[in-house]
């Protein structure tokens, strides 16, 4: 029983806010809208699941993030590398990244909206920028932190640069890249939603929100941003488990 | 090239080294770390070096092992002159520096990676070595499981599975605790008489240096140079409590203290 209640403390908190919640929609006809009734989003979600809504609009979403966090960390971690291995391409495009990097990602969305539509495309685009800067900063700091100590060993096994690399930098590199991906994965679902609302064509939980907006549907709102949340903490906690288990080597004690 | 597939006999693995003057570079200075060094090592020899810190003890262990290769003089292996490191030299720092990310026995073949042997020769010879240090069942441990002792034991494996013509140790057991080191000094011993290539320690604790070394040489600070040596007429193995190597220890001292 109590190793139960142990494990269950962190839902603690969200069930008081939904008892918070459900209290102040049982107030007056104002708190009905503003916060509507647990009833009114269960059958939201009963119905939306049933018409396949709900699922056509997430599985679009989750797929832009993912395939705007390849590319962004892809691009990301070779930016990095280079920037990290190689003093003259830092001081080639270390000061124009830094400088573009201070550009919030929603100033983009005009530019890119302008540039190339409000398709697929552009939405990718916004998502994996901003994928892009985190693995870049994570990626720079850990290849240019790799131990001398760690390198004098690979000098002194004579290893090749290509095995100099794989078996020494990149691993030592791993945690931080890891810490870079955590950050792209939030800011990437993040923006997915964002880049949803801003450019509304197409499937999305943004997209949803935005119609259920115009047509004053306060249940379909607060479930996307139900969904939304959830799905963003399932993300997280399942990339800290598969990073933990490939930096098991670490020692945390 | 392949040391692996001609062991290293006791007649290679002669170190000479002659006139050899490095010194650093502090804001646009010359700074003199070591000064005419002559030192001739015999193939198989053990020769401990002593000496107060600064005297550049280290410096000579790594331009030997090929990590600084700008030195004025000669460094020579066997005739041929150092510029570069080499798997005919193996090394084992202070700090064990082991890949954290690698389990002891990928540690150990990692060093074998550019050896073109096949697959199940090298497993062999990993595992040959993990049993002379006396690490069998910590194959698949990681670094940070590992006791300090332990970890030194993985690192003389990867420095030895070379069968290198030369063996540096830097200190190797300094950061050990004392019952630790007594252990792996004798493990040492047996390892070397084992092997028999040439080893060049550096040490703090002269004890160690007689109890392991042919020959200790003494060194001075500011610049490093070499001031004395002393020969230690005793077979190996040896008995650390032999009056011998007492009388050593006191001639040693007095050379290091007294005047």
């Amino acid at each position: 029983m109590l190793p139960l209640l142990k494990k269950s403390r962190g839902l603690l908190l969200p069930l008081l806010l939904v008892l918070a919640w459900e209290y102040a929609s049982r107030q007056d006809a104002a708190g009905a809208y503003a916060f509507v009734p647990l009833s009114a989003i269960g059958t939201a979600l009963l119905e939306m699941l049933g018409n396949g809504e709900l699922l056509v609009n997430l599985l679009a979403s989750l797929a832009r993030t993912s395939s705007g966090l390849v590319l962004g960390i892809l691009f990301g971690v070779t930016l990095g590398v280079m920037m990290a291995l190689s003093s003259v391409a830092n001081r080639l495009i270390g000061p124009l990244f830094h400088s573009i990097r201070q550009v919030p990602m929603l100033g983009w969305i005009p530019l890119i909206a302008m540039w190339f539509g409000n398709g697929e495309f552009s939405k990718v685009l916004i998502v994996s920028l901003a994928a892009f800067y985190p693995m870049v900063l994570n990626t720079y700091q850990g290849f240019s932190h790799v131990e001398r100590r760690y390198r004098e060993v690979g000098q002194v096994l004579v290893l090749t640069p290509v095995q100099q690399f794989t078996q020494v930098l990149l691993p030592a590199a791993l945690p931080s890249i890891a810490t870079g991906v955590l950050h792209a994965l939030a800011f990437a679902w993040v923006t997915a939603i964002g880049s949803e609302l801003f450019l509304s064509s197409g499937a999305g939980l943004g997209n949803l929100m935005m119609n259920a907006e115009a047509g004053s549907r306060m249940e379909v709102i607060v479930l996307s941003v139900l969904c939304i949340g959830l799905l963003g903490y399932l993300m997280t906690l399942l990339f800290t488990r598969l990073s933990r288990h490939l930096l098991r080597w670490r020692n945390l004690r | 090239m392949n040391a692996i597939a001609h062991p290293a006999h006791v007649h290679t693995g002669a170190l000479q080294i002659r006139g050899l003057n490095k010194a650093y570079q502090i804001e646009g200075r010359d700074l003199p770390v070591l000064q005419n060094i002559q030192l001739d090592v015999r193939p198989g020899e053990f020769v401990s070096i002593v000496g107060a810190s600064g005297c550049g003890k280290s410096t000579l262990l790594r331009l030997i092992v090929g990590l600084e290769a700008e030195y004025n003089g000669d460094i020579l292996l066997d005739g041929q002159r150092i510029a570069a490191t080499s798997l005919e030299r193996g090394i084992v720092f202070q700090d064990h520096r082991l890949f954290p990310w690698m389990t002891v026995s990928q540690n150990i073949a990692l060093a074998l990676k550019n050896h073109k042997l096949p697959q199940a020769e090298k497993d062999r010879l990993v595992a040959e070595h993990i049993a002379l240090v006396n690490l069998a069942g910590f194959e698949n441990a990681y670094p940070h499981q590992l006791s300090g002792g332990m970890a030194q034991r993985a690192a003389i494996a990867r420095a030895l599975i070379n069968k290198p013509k030369v063996l540096l140790l830097d200190e190797p057991l300094g950061a050990l605790d004392a019952l630790t080191r007594v252990h792996l000094q004798r493990e040492l011993q047996r390892i070397w008489v084992q092997q028999r290539c040439t080893v060049i320690m550096v040490t703090h604790d002269i004890e160690e240096a007689l109890y392991l070394g042919d020959r200790v040489i003494v060194m001075d600070a500011h610049p490093g140079r070499i001031k004395h040596e002393i020969r230690v007429e005793l077979p190996h193995p040896r008995d650390r409590a032999s009056p011998k190597l007492q009388g050593y220890k006191e001639q040693l001292l007095e050379e290091l203290v007294g005047h």
